[in-house]
């Protein structure tokens, strides 16, 4: 009952119905929370085991005031995911430490269930949804025991019982889920919802930059094209475009917007779809050059690149067109120019003065740049992921002394080398490549395809894309890298070198999880009109929708009724019901039906009475069932008997007596 | 607030279904259910964590919380169907003293094949309802409930203690049927209006001795100073039998508690009369017949009652006894047109 004083076997229950709650917020809220949880429960549970009440009321609330005073100094605010979760999570435990009676853990049932609740609303996976559905499983059975009066059901009749409620409510569920109208933008920002995207490029980038990135096998984004992709050597996924070098660092600092971008394209326009993971920047990578895209809001830079006002906080599908071929501002601006030239007037110096001479040496652009890519490709360059440190030049040092650097150490200095030459030239971080899968016939690009090359501008053809790291002899790539990008390939053209099974499976739990998070995750209103048409229903809308979602409410609750009174009747493969309901039929029919509350026996008698031919035969054909029903031990073959019995019994009609 | 509108639930569930047949078997149409307060705070966590799911656009965790959602629908359903079709019956007329309180004995009884847990019965008397008379708690009143849960294909009887603060007819008029099972988020309840009607007798009280009928044989003395040659068996015990008969050794042996009976005394016819105690006052006098009733009834003796406007001829045996106890409550009698 729910004012009786709580057992400890309950508490228990109870504490570790919170814990599983907890588990999938550990790393997110602070460690001290769960510290705190944790203290309380051994507590409250160590007083429990010795038959002891909560700990004192002057005790418990500076404990608390303490707790949510440190909350707030850590946080400066209790919304958010993560603040909330600490809070309540603050709150289980102490309320837990004040324990007395049922009614206060069935509080804490409750915050169990929105803790499960706040796990889903950061995590996406499916084994995380099925973990928790298994949460609230237990607790709904720890519910229960709290609930009703001793002696409930038993721990396993608990179980069994919050299992078949769970069973129940899952078609319900599912119509909610599928009908319910949703919102295509969110109804307001709540802070903090984007913490579990923090890994990708940046809006700046340093020469040791990309490197973390690089072994880092968590999923960027997905393309699908539709129609033919392009080859390898033009699958450039393009992020943002920088052109601030402050003599170590690159940067961008605002987006242009105010001219439209002057792209003539040329060639073959390939059609695709980027499903993107969240990330806390507002721009979409798209294929090298994007020409549209369907996202609302969103933009195409004067630089070409796909923008939407905000950051990626949620996964995004973003239809797009891109031409690979074209001629991107073959007149420049001069500001731009101006700007895309622009060097720290010292630093540098040996870079400077070798550019001077490049110049002296070619008078064409596309010569100068030919020629420094052949002398990367030949001189002692090496890619590796552990460059060693560099001082106060760093171009400097890299391109003359060191010689060994990653992806951003060759793209900037590159362009510091070309802006010195004369010619304009930026960096443009992204990513490169990408794994065919052909279990979900998309391409996945992972963090360790993040990438960064240049772009110089040349008379005639205009902005240019030079990737200074793929001239770079294959022989001196770091060995590491080597094998990542081995790997990589070989899953490109034939599934696998090595381990081909691995290779296969990988690939087609990434076709699963591809489809879980298309189906699943991105379900939104686009999506239910497609169910809606998928059920016939023309011309769907968002009032349709609202109708479907009335039917299909009645109709799983019209079921759910039937199945909820279903198990009331006597069980269907009880033969003794169906024997003693086919007499009572046979009767019924000569005008005779049995009376809801009347019992076997005195339906005999009134039988008896009305019809005293029937009697000889209805009688101890009644009084047998009664036997059988509520005597004990009776075998199967009794009955058998009495349900031939029944199937001899033919009553005959009262006229014809 | 909740009272009054209760009140007046129960009032149009009365005028609507009329009186109920004992047994009766709790109809679907009859059965009412609200939300309880842990309810509420559940629909408003619910409310939250959709507005969660939507505005972060987290399609798992609109899933989660429409799934709570159903797991609270599913459990209304549970809740109603606790009730559906528990067939009920009870005593309709129940004997009590005043101050002792009243047992009303109900039977539950489960014909389906699902347990049935945590059925309460509430009763309350019609003056309890009304607002209780001076001197009567009227929660007191509305405390009279009691729990039980029915396993499948079973029966099981309920005894709801209804407190009779004083001497008269109490009549129950209906009773309610509640359940909050299985998460005590939804509380189901039916009305029974079945009258039930309890004879409350005064509280047995007074020092007079039994008075004889004719000259006074000394029979009250013996009565006093029961010899054990006079020992003439054991009857069962009966609330207000006097304690100083009471065969302790017998309740002490595990078995039924039982008084000691008198033969010698037997024989003695007794007439207790309401004329010979003029001196009390009406309710102290009902107090000593009571008394006498029970002294007598335990002496084994034959007796009868008079009181104004009707007499109980001379008898013996329990339902005398309880014929007499109702006339002692039923005062005062109209006298016969």
């Amino acid at each position: 009952m729910i004012g009786q004083r709580i057992s400890y076997e309950r508490l228990l229950w109870t504490t570790g119905c919170l814990a599983l709650s907890l588990a999938p917020h550990v790393g997110t809220i602070p460690i001290w929370v769960l510290g705190t949880c944790a203290t309380a429960a051994a507590i409250r549970l160590g007083l429990a085991a010795r038959g002891l009440d909560a700990p004192p009321q002057v005790m418990r609330i500076l404990v608390a005031l303490l707790a949510i005073g440190l909350l707030f100094a850590q946080f400066h605010t209790f919304n958010g995911i993560t603040a909330g979760t600490s809070l309540l999570a603050l709150m289980a435990g102490l309320k837990l430490l004040e324990t007395r009676v049922n009614r206060d853990v069935c509080v804490i049932i409750l915050i169990v269930y929105f803790l499960s609740l706040a796990a889903l609303l950061v995590g996406e996976s499916l084994w995380l949804l099925a973990y928790l559905i298994g949460v609230c499983w237990l607790t709904t059975a720890t519910l229960l025991r709290l609930t009703v009066s001793k002696p409930g059901p038993n721990w396993r009749a608990s179980l069994r019982y919050s299992g078949r409620v769970l069973l129940h409510a899952v078609p319900l569920a599912l119509v909610l889920w599928l009908f319910f109208p949703r919102f295509s933008e969110p109804l307001w920002r709540i802070g903090g919802a984007n913490t579990s995207a923090t890994s990708g490029l940046s809006d700046s980038m340093s020469p040791g930059d990309i490197t973390d990135l690089a072994l880092s096998d968590d999923i960027a984004f997905r393309v699908r094209f539709t129609g033919a992709y392009p080859p390898p050597q033009d699958r450039y996924w393009r992020g943002p475009v920088l052109y601030n070098f402050d003599g170590r660092t690159w940067r961008r600092t605002d987006y242009d917007f105010a001219s439209a971008p002057e792209f003539i394209a040329e060639g073959p326009a390939y059609r695709y779809t980027v499903s993107l993971e969240p990330y806390p920047h507002p721009w979409i990578y798209t294929l090298d050059w994007p020409t549209q895209a369907d996202l609302p809001n969103s933009r195409i830079s004067s630089d070409l690149v796909l923008l939407q006002p905000g950051p990626v906080s949620r996964p995004t599908d973003v239809s797009a067109s891109s031409n690979t071929r074209g001629r991107f501002d073959p007149s420049l601006n001069p500001v731009l120019r101006a700007r895309d030239l622009r060097l720290l007037p010292r630093g540098n110096p040996r870079t400077v003065e070798f550019a001077r001479q490049l110049r002296r040496e070619h008078s064409n652009d596309g010569d100068l740049v030919r020629s420094v890519l052949e002398l990367l490709h030949t001189q002692e360059y090496y890619y590796t992921l552990e460059p060693p440190p560099l001082g106060s030049n760093p171009v400097d040092e890299f391109l003359f002394d060191t010689k060994r650097g990653f992806c951003g150490h060759y793209a900037s200095a590159f362009a510091v080398l070309m802006r010195a030459a004369g010619i304009p030239a930026r960096v443009v971080t992204g990513y490169v490549g990408g794994t065919f899968n052909p279990y979900a016939h998309d391409w996945i690009v992972r963090q360790s395809d993040a990438h960064a090359w240049d772009e110089v501008w040349l008379p005639g053809s205009g902005w240019t894309r030079v990737d200074p790291t793929a001239a770079i002899d294959p022989t001196r790539i770091d060995r590491r890298l080597r094998d990542a990008q081995r790997e990589s390939a070989a899953a490109n053209i034939q599934l696998g070198a090595n381990l081909p099974w691995l290779t296969d499976l990988r690939m087609r739990f990434d076709a699963m999880r591809q489809l879980w998070r298309e189906q699943i995750l991105r379900y939104n209103p686009a999506s239910q009109q497609s169910l809606l048409s998928h059920l016939m229903i023309p011309e769907p809308d968002a009032h349709k929708l609202v109708m479907a979602l009335g039917v299909a409410l009645a109709l799983v609750l019209g079921w759910l009724t039937w199945q909820v009174r279903r198990e009331l009747r006597p069980r269907a493969n009880d033969a003794l019901a169906r024997a003693y309901a086919q007499l009572c039929a046979k009767l019924a029919s000569r005008g005779l039906p049995r009376a809801a509350h009347e019992g076997a026996e005195s339906y005999a008698a009134r039988i008896a009475a009305a019809r005293p031919d029937l009697a000889s035969t209805v009688v101890p054909l009644c009084r047998r069932y009664s036997e059988l029903r509520y005597g004990k031990g009776h075998s199967r073959a009794e009955i058998g008997r009495f349900a031939l019995a029944v199937r001899a019994f033919r009553p005959r009609d009262s006229r014809a007596s | 607030m909740r009272q009054a509108a209760a009140r007046r639930l129960r009032a149009w569930a009365a005028r609507r279904f009329g009186r109920d047949a004992l047994p009766h078997t709790i109809n679907r149409r009859r059965i009412y259910i609200l939300p309880t307060a842990y309810g509420l705070t559940l629909a408003a966590m619910i409310g939250a964590m959709m507005l969660a799911g939507l505005n972060y656009g987290s399609n798992l965790g609109l899933a989660f919380a429409f799934l709570m959602a159903s797991i609270a629908l599913v459990g209304m359903h549970h809740c109603h169907r606790n009730l559906l079709a528990l067939r009920v019956d009870a005593a309709r007329e129940v004997d009590g003293f005043a101050g002792n309180g009243a047992r009303l004995e109900f039977v539950l009884q489960n014909e389906s094949g699902l347990d049935r847990w945590d059925v309460e019965i509430r009763c309350e008397d019609r003056a309890a309802a009304a607002g209780a008379p001076a001197g009567i708690a009227s929660a007191d009143a509305a405390r009279a409930r009691a729990f039980a849960s029915v396993a499948a294909k079973a029966q099981q009887t309920l005894t709801v203690m209804l407190p009779t603060p004083r001497r008269g007819l109490v009549r129950v008029d209906q009773f309610e049927l509640c359940t909050r099972y299985p998460f005590g988020w939804f509380r189901a309840w039916s009305y029974v209006h079945a009258p039930l009607t309890v004879y409350v007798a005064p509280r047995p009280h007074g020092e007079r001795p039994l008075a004889s009928s004719g000259a006074g044989q000394g029979a009250a003395a013996k009565t006093d100073l029961p010899g054990d040659e006079d020992f003439a068996g054991l009857r069962a015990y009966a609330p207000g039998m006097p304690l100083k008969q009471m065969a302790w050794k017998v309740l002490a042996r595990g078995q039924d508690a039982a008084v000691r009976n008198y033969s010698s005394i037997a024989a003695e016819p007794e007439w207790l009369d309401w004329h010979a105690l003029e001196d009390l006052e009406p309710e102290a006098r009902l107090s000593q017949l009571c008394r006498w009733v029970l002294d007598a009834d335990a002496a084994g003796r034959c007796y009868g009652i008079r009181l104004p406007g009707t007499q109980i001829d001379l008898g013996g045996g329990a339902e005398h006894r309880s014929a007499c106890l109702r006339a002692l409550a039923r005062f005062p009698h109209e006298s016969p047109a």
